[in-house]
């Protein structure tokens, strides 16, 4: 069943279009992410969801109950939703002690005291916090604050889990830590998840799907494998780990294979479902180049940077530039000449529409 | 929201709008005859070029003044600049009529400074007065001196420390990038405080009422509050819609000039500290000559009143024999001085306290809420801020001294005009302090399940408390020792301090008004300690 239902929501700022007709849902245990540059609307459509902005049109669903609707003026107040909330700068209330944080939502409700008790504790098990809970958000780090944060936002049990860029204030370490956290505790409470980051590797390792947005729209919904080997446009490919694009043109079509001269003569069979013909870029990721001695494709490696589990290249072919990941144990020197073959590439329309 | 629309509506807007209504009235119908009569006798225009010659004098002072401080303890080597800084500051925490009363002291007939002048040189007379136009622009200078100050020390401290480094690695010396670079980034810094500098001497009353009216010297305050002795209520609001104009018309220009500011954004809020200049010879001589300017501009003053609180009666010789504690007991026992004691403490509380909710209100309307509309009251509430003391006394004197609601001789209508004049303040301190509590904070409070009252309980205002603290002080000190309005408006029973102070001081007793003065001096040093220790600094002078 869908959790989170989102029909047609648009949100303007005067002339400023934040979030243009986005339409998705969440299912069930789904932890599904909004990924986008800064300023694409990812945030304006999870603050919508949680009732903190009113949609200028369309339809919010959360569970079965309509949290927003403009065509019948329905807007359900955020103190209302069944929803919790870890927001970008944790906001744990400096004047309350880790306990009285988490303790809020439900002393709100006006639980039993020993409910509420028994409650927290076992919510700041959950996140591993029970040794801290005397402790001011002052005397907590940034990883203790998001852990409290996140305990406050799981103890109302809520039916929607909305994580605003938890992990962007955390330092790199951290952030892949938590990663595995945040995916563990979503695995035992199964709880679903809606997720906004810019950070497309996070987006990546953590959901089950998610929606590539620019400017306001929605590109591509899919699982992760999906839109790192499918991205269905160059704003898609180039956004989503790293992608080298050069001219080339198509010079035949066979069933869902099409034949592309590149480089100079250089001639490739890729797998592609589009009816593009003539000029377009082909689109090839770095690791799926490879460096030999003896490849077909003549090049000169121009700069070389060892990131320790793998190296890489710039190198220069037919006036291109080129990244290229190869293991660690393919080692060329700068400025030496050596050859490439292309395992693996894509075709774009070489101008945007 | 309806509320506290309604509630400026008739604190602030009706009055000021009685002002500007009657000042084109005559005998009930539309004239232009108490203009008229502004310029058709010399001495009404009189006061009107006094007050603006008197303001421009002042506010080239206070600049060369300002400037020349700011300079020196923010961005030389001088010792103890901390120190030398809290003093400078410390005479604006005292009324400006305190300060008028304290040079009297000391350089009027009689004063201690005069007198030992005569003493050294020999002299019949000293060669000045102290009552007049000279005597007025030195004390309002050394009153006001301390806007420019503070906006020129900021900005001084705010600058990036790169843009004078690479004007020196450009291959620039010390006073070619003091006059190319430092003080054109600082210069808008300068006109500012220049203009408040300008705008502070023109609404003041005390400081000409007391130096001035003796010497038959009036600006335009003295000679509203003439006007209205008279009473010619058509001449009093002319003169005030006057007023009103050179204020506006300068507050305009100084927000041209913070605009012209942030539109090159170089002073940026950086926390690297600009080098400091080596004064090396001048170091010692330098800092006994500011030594010198703050003792005799801030310490002096205050010594000079304690002293007179101190003495038998004024002018008697300076010997351990005439000091005496009588004044004070005098005080404490004087019924008037009692009773003026227990309405300023009512009027500052009330004032403060009604002040900061109602502040508290349209801030989060306006801050948090930020509902269609907010914006619009908070701008009203702020307009009592660019309008001199004077004139909002005449506004409430015209707005609710007349039937069917007459407050005039309350101590009602002192408070309304407490409230109309403290309001633009609390609803300054409780924006900001609104604005510090992040609004994510109360976002995870709704996220949590807390409606509208539990979040304003348990968030929002324990969040807020220090600086709604600071606030509340800050409307309650210069309500407690306030003069301007509560001398236009008060009547036998509604003495205010203030009131007694000027009273005791304009008929002579001065050992008293002097006691009482310093009294609450101790309480206002002691109330600005308190909320520099609760804002850290920020707040408080």
């Amino acid at each position: 069943m869908e959790k989170i239902r989102i029909i047609n929501l648009s949100k303007r700022y005067g002339k400023v279009v934040a979030a243009d007709a986005v339409t998705f849902s969440v299912g069930d245990k789904e932890f599904f992410s909004l990924l986008g540059p800064s300023g694409c609307g990812k945030s304006t459509v999870l603050r919508c969801v949680a009732g903190l902005e009113e949609p200028t049109e369309g339809e919010i669903y959360i569970g079965r109950t309509r949290m927003n609707s403009t065509a019948d003026r329905i807007s359900v107040p955020t103190e209302f939703r069944p929803i919790g909330m870890v927001f970008q700068n944790y906001a744990i209330w400096p004047h309350m002690t880790v306990h009285g944080n988490v303790a809020y939502p439900l002393k709100l409700k006006k639980l039993a005291q020993d409910l509420i008790e028994s409650k927290v504790k076992s919510a700041l098990h959950t996140v591993g916090l029970e040794r801290l809970a005397d402790r001011y958000p002052s005397q907590l780090s940034g990883g203790e604050q998001q852990r409290v944060a996140l305990a406050r936002a799981l103890i109302k049990e809520p039916e929607v889990l909305l994580l605003d860029e938890p992990l962007s204030n955390l330092d790199a370490k951290l952030r892949e830590q938590m990663r595995f956290e945040l995916k563990d505790l979503q695995r035992r409470t199964g709880i679903p998840i809606l997720y906004v980051t810019h950070d497309q590797a996070e987006a990546l390792a953590m959901s089950d799907r998610l929606a590539v947005m620019n400017v306001g729209r929605i590109v591509q919904v899919g699982t992760p494998t999906d839109i790192y080997t499918r991205p269905v446009d160059r704003f898609v490919a180039d956004f989503i780990g790293l992608m080298n694009f050069v001219p080339g043109r198509i010079i035949s079509r066979e069933g869902e294979s099409a034949t592309v001269e590149f480089f100079s003569g250089h001639r490739l069979s890729v797998a592609d479902r589009s009816d593009l013909g003539g000029e377009c870029l082909v689109a090839m990721r770095p690791e799926d180049i490879s460096l030999s001695p003896t490849g077909p494709i003549r090049c000169r490696v121009e700069v070389r940077s060892y990131a320790g589990h793998l190296v890489d290249y710039k190198i220069r072919a037919d006036g291109a530039v080129l990244r290229v990941q190869t293991a660690k144990t393919e080692i060329y020197q700068e400025g030496e000449e050596v050859g490439f073959a292309v395992e693996r590439a894509m075709l774009f329309a070489a101008r945007e529409s | 929201m309806a509320a506290a629309g309604a509630f400026v509506l008739l604190i602030v807007i009706y009055p000021l709008w009685q002002v500007l209504f009657r000042s084109f009235l005559d005998a009930g119908v539309l004239s232009l005859k108490s203009y008229q009569k502004v310029f058709s006798y010399p001495s009404y225009y009189r006061a009107l070029l006094n007050s603006v010659w008197v303001s421009c004098a002042t506010a080239a002072m206070c600049v060369v003044l300002g400037t020349l401080l700011a300079f020196l303890v923010t961005r030389t080597d001088l010792p103890l600049k901390k120190t030398l800084r809290t003093l400078l500051v410390l005479p604006y925490a005292l009324p400006s009529f305190f300060a008028a009363i304290a040079w009297i002291q000391l350089l009027g007939p009689q004063g201690y400074l005069a007198r030992l002048v005569l003493q050294v040189f020999g002299f019949a007379t000293v060669p000045w007065s102290i009552y007049g136009a000279g005597g007025i622009v030195f004390v309002l200078t050394v009153h006001y001196f301390i806007l420019v100050f503070i906006t020129v020390a900021g900005a001084l401290e705010r600058m990036d420390a790169s843009l004078e480094e690479a004007a020196r690695a450009s291959g620039a010396g010390t006073s070619q990038i003091m006059r190319q670079i430092t003080l054109p980034l600082v210069l808008p810094a300068i006109m500012a405080g220049g203009l408040l500098a300008f705008i502070g001497a023109l609404a003041n009353f005390g400081i000409p009422a007391l130096l001035g009216m003796r010497a038959r010297f009036f600006v335009l305050t003295t000679s509203i509050y003439y006007a209205l002795a008279i009473p010619d209520f058509g001449l009093a609001t002319a003169l005030s819609s006057m007023l009103v104009l050179v204020a506006l018309l300068t507050m305009a220009l100084q927000f041209g000039i913070q605009r012209g500011e942030s539109r090159f954004t170089v002073i940026s809020g950086k926390a690297v500290h600009p080098s400091e200049l080596k004064l090396r010879s001048l170091r010692y001589p330098l800092f006994l000559l500011i030594s010198a300017v703050v003792v005799f501009i801030s310490i002096l003053p205050i010594l000079s009143m304690v002293l007179t609180a101190l003495m038998r009666y004024w002018g008697a010789p300076l010997s351990a024999a005439n000091l005496t504690l009588q004044n004070f007991a005098y005080v404490l026992k004087f019924e008037t001085a009692q009773r003026a004691i227990m309405n300023s403490l009512f009027l500052g509380a009330v004032s403060a306290t009604v002040a900061m909710f109602v502040g508290t209100v349209i801030s989060y309307l306006h801050v948090k809420a930020k509902l269609k509309g907010s914006r619009v009251l908070d701008f009203l509430a702020t307009i009592p801020y660019a309008v001199p003391h004077t004139v909002i006394a005449i506004a409430m004197i015209l707005a609710w001294a007349r039937p069917p609601v007459s407050l005039y001789g309350t101590l009602w209508i002192i408070l309304v005009a407490y409230l109309a004049v403290y309001l633009p303040f609390a609803v300054r301190t409780t924006n900001s302090t609104l604005q510090q509590v992040h609004d994510s904070l109360e976002e995870a409070a709704k996220a949590s399940g807390a409606k509208l009252l539990p979040r304003l309980r348990d968030i929002i205002l324990p969040l807020a408390r220090p600086g709604m603290i600071a606030g509340w002080i800050l409307v309650f000190m210069p309500a407690l020792r306030e003069l301007t309005v509560s001398i236009l408006l008060y009547a036998y029973h509604t003495e205010t301090i203030g009131v007694v102070v000027y009273n005791m001081q304009d008929a002579g007793y001065r050992e008293i008004a002097a006691a009482l003065a310093s009294i609450v001096m101790g309480l206002l040093i002691l109330g600005n300690t308190i909320i520099r220790k609760l804002t850290g600094g920020i707040a408080g002078f």
